[in-house]
């Protein structure tokens, strides 16, 4: 079972398939895919490099307009984004623009490529509280013009929910790893359990740096008030951090309820089902056709057999029975499980008092006040990777702007 | 499944279909031919054969393919030269051959290095009971100079070579001519007026497909060095049918066994309406097997039922008279190309071609993602409908250029790309 959820899923070409996919592209002028990427990382660019066999020009373009692109092509939901436009489902189906990202990533890896340069140092020094996605993004940036960079993570490791949230079967910690490395080698510098707040302060942290980015994230989860101290009870991302922190080596129960329909919700009972669970049942809000998780985690849930009962609300609970009533028809549907794990969302744990709107935080083009600044999803905006490296890079470059640097358009 | 005649006559030989294997590493041996027969061929020009005094001594590998996105075998080139099996061996398996299949045809190919290497080959294969010799004048990878392309440049050599032929065998004589010539009639009257009673064509083209950039050299890579060969495949189809054509046109009626690059029905049906009456095939049996004769057959049995021809031969050379120099072509009027505008799926590459490649006639609404043509611009080249990927540029409105006689009704612009 361990095997089983160790085990990288998705696309995988190889020179031969890629090409083919690649050539399936139109080479569109002005590309639906490029203008729908919020990281810009311009898919139309790198596979007319691919179709044009420059491997290597195809890894420059992802690698410099998404600084985390190979973990991008691995969790991205693609269809929401560049393959939404994509003109080839005129014909057929659109272009697996994951998949080709993905093979050009493993081939910068394979090719030991270092793409991103550090600038030169510009004397001024930039404090990231937080590792996810948009302090990295942001980090990346903001070394390639020149700033010394220092992050401030709390847990032992970096990579934020990415290490601790997204499934090693969707992103394996080596990438995250190759991620954190490729900072320090432009010299950043990691502070390891160190939660601001509590280990230093944000005051602190204003003073030693010319700018300070507070990047995070959503890392507690949100509760349903019934299910409060319930034994039975226990939070998605709390599941998913164990597993992953066990590298699948984790036992499961035999019977599990799963209350949530989003992308956190599919990677709980697909882990489960994983690990050898075999009753999961996955009750939704939802009803299957306003579905929020993506297409690709769907999928995957149900080719692994979790049962989904959508458009349902909990209505009463008393320890592990739990009863739910149909939001548009009169039905109620009552269950008995060993483990409850509710996905119902997550918030801000820490945020420093900083000026708050309904578990955003208040900013203009990510400046609070002083020299703070913020990015990921604690700012408005989808909640997803690829808008955190928007983010990060956006923020970044607001940075810049505050220190002096060039204007960013 | 249909059933039509695919017979035809070729200098007075029958072949119960078009289809044959091209002197080459195709039609090697008694197995290989064996099989190529069951499978349904209608003859086999059996592998080149030489004289004693010339050993063939092949290099390894010696092959390479040219690639384009994900198509292999664009294009294909080979080192090989004539057939390797000693002389005995080749004449017996021709033998056996026509003894056990003797209503399929066997040609014969033979290359010498003198006049009495022709006579005695011509003999030689004649008294095995080869119903055809093709006498290759073109091969361009031989390590004897003496031997394949570069003779067949020299008209005097393929005449001096084709009489001596003729001197040892009375049978039906093709000769087979190189396309690393200019102008292949002065070579194929020559060898005509010499006695030969058809033309085969074209051989393999001098090639160099590609270079290795790590290695410097060309492909393949033998002990570090490589050399110029023959190139075969789809590639060189346009190249062989424009040679056919030229034949036709320089020598009225002339019989030519038409090669180079058929792989489909569609393929075989190009050459004989250019004029071929039989055809060769090699580089598709490489890549495929003989069994691709099985849809060439049955597909070119649809296309005569369709254009209702019962006898193959009413189709050999019906585009000749069409295909005409370019200062006689009607040049009084244009067509502009018909955007379909539900079948369009909004790529742009119209755009991206019209301006980049023609007349920046085409511009392309952002919004709609829809193309629309401005004919003060457009002068009717019709790229944007080559590029369009679902074909959703046709033949629109044709008009006459300013000055110009005649009715736009009487002209027939309509081609098949335009679906």
């Amino acid at each position: 079972m361990k095997e089983t959820y160790m085990k990288e899923c998705g696309t995988s070409f190889n020179a031969l398939t890629v090409n083919e996919e690649a050539s399936r592209c139109l080479l569109c002028y002005d590309a639906p895919c490029s203008k729908a990427c919020p990281a810009n990382t311009d898919p139309a660019r790198f596979i007319r490099s691919v179709r044009f066999k420059n491997y290597k020009g195809a890894a420059e373009i992802i690698r410099e307009n998404n600084g985390l692109g190979d973990i991008c092509a691995r969790v991205c939901p693609t269809e929401k984004y560049c393959q939404l436009g994509c003109s080839r489902s005129g014909i057929d189906r659109p272009i697996d623009i994951g998949g080709i990202q993905k093979f050009v990533t493993d081939f910068e890896k394979a090719s030991h490529m270092h793409i991103l340069e550090k600038g030169t140092p510009n004397g001024k020094k930039v404090g990231i509280i937080g590792t996810g996605p948009a302090a990295l993004e942001a980090g990346l940036r903001l070394l390639i013009m020149g700033y010394q960079v220092d992050f401030y993570e709390k847990e032992g490791l970096a990579g934020g929910y990415l290490r601790t949230g997204i499934p090693e079967y969707r992103l394996p910690n080596a990438i995250v790893d190759d991620n954190i490395h490729r900072l320090e080698n432009l010299g950043a510098t990691f502070h390891y359990n160190t939660e601001i707040g509590k280990d230093r302060t944000l005051e602190d942290l204003k003073e030693k740096f010319d700018a300070v980015l507070v990047a995070v994230g959503y890392s507690k989860a949100k509760c349903l008030p019934m299910f409060e101290k319930n034994p039975y009870v226990i939070s998605a991302i709390d599941f998913l951090h164990n597993v992953k922190a066990d590298q699948g080596s984790h036992d499961v129960k035999n019977n599990v309820l799963v209350i949530g329909g989003g992308d956190v919700a599919m990677d709980v009972v697909t882990t489960l089902k994983k690990l050898g669970c075999e009753h999961v049942t996955d009750v939704v809000y939802e009803e299957l056709s306003e579905f929020l998780a993506s297409e690709k985690e769907l999928a995957g849930a149900r080719e692994a057999g979790v049962t989904i009962i959508d458009g349902y609300v909990p209505d009463a609970v008393n320890e592990n029975v739990v009863t739910f009533k149909a939001r548009h028809i009169d039905a109620t549907y009552t269950l008995t499980a060993d483990q409850i794990i509710l996905a119902v969302g997550q918030k801000p744990d820490q945020t420093f008092g900083l000026p708050m709107e309904a578990n955003e935080v208040k900013e203009d083009n990510y400046h609070v006040d002083g020299n703070v600044f913020v990015a990921g999803d604690i700012t408005k905006g989808d909640k997803t990777v690829v808008w955190a490296v928007k983010k990060g890079k956006e923020a970044a470059c607001a940075i810049d702007s505050y220190l002096g640097g060039k204007d960013h358009d | 499944m249909i059933n039509k005649d695919l017979s035809i006559d070729f200098c007075g030989v029958h072949f119960e279909n078009p289809f044959c294997l091209s002197s080459s590493p195709v039609g090697n041996c008694y197995e290989m031919c064996k099989k190529a027969y069951e499978t349904g061929w209608g003859g086999i020009v059996f592998k080149t054969i030489g004289p004693k005094s010339f050993i063939v001594d092949e290099v390894s590998p010696r092959f390479d393919i040219l690639n384009k996105e994900s198509t292999d075998f664009v294009g294909f080139k080979n080192m090989e030269q004539i057939a390797e099996h000693p002389l005995e061996e080749n004449l017996a398996d021709i033998k056996r051959l026509k003894e056990e299949f003797p209503d399929k045809v066997l040609i014969a190919s033979i290359m010498g290095t003198n006049e009495q290497d022709w006579e005695e080959l011509a003999r030689l294969v004649t008294e095995a009971g080869a119903d055809m010799i093709e006498t290759n004048f073109s091969c361009p990878q031989m390590t004897s100079h003496a031997m394949g392309s570069d003779v067949g440049t020299n008209p005097e050599l393929c005449a001096k070579y084709v009489r001596a032929c003729k001197r040892g065998s009375s049978l039906p004589l093709i000769a087979k001519m190189t396309p690393n010539i200019t102008d292949m009639v002065p070579c194929a009257k020559a060898c005509m007026e010499a006695g030969a009673d058809a033309i085969s064509a074209i051989n393999t083209i001098k090639s160099i497909t590609d270079i290795d950039l790590e290695r410097k050299t060309a492909m393949p890579i033998i002990n570090g060095k490589s050399s110029i060969s023959g190139y075969s495949g789809k590639a060189v189809k346009p190249v062989a049918l424009r040679f056919i054509q030229q034949l036709r046109d320089g020598i009225p009626d002339l019989p030519i066994s038409g090669i180079g690059g058929i792989e489909t029905w569609e393929d075989a049906a190009e050459f004989i309406l250019c004029g071929a009456t039989t055809l060769q095939v090699t580089t598709a049996i490489m890549q495929y097997g003989y069994r691709i004769v099985e849809d060439m057959k049955n597909g070119l049995m649809h296309y005569m039922e369709e254009q209702g021809v019962e006898h193959l031969s009413d189709l050999v050379g019906l585009a000749n008279k069409n295909i005409i120099p370019a200062e006689s072509l009607d040049r009084d009027y244009k067509v502009y190309p018909d955007f379909d505008l539900d079948a369009c799926i909004g790529c742009g590459r119209c755009y991206v071609s019209c301006f980049d490649g023609a007349h920046q006639a085409i511009s392309f609404d952002s919004e709609t993602r829809k193309p629309t043509c401005d004919h003060d611009k457009c002068v009717g080249c019709h790229l944007c409908a080559l590029v369009c990927p679902v074909h959703a540029i046709g033949m629109g409105e044709i008009v006459l250029k300013e000055g110009r006689a005649g009715q736009p009704s009487d002209k027939h612009p309509f081609n098949k790309h335009w679906l």
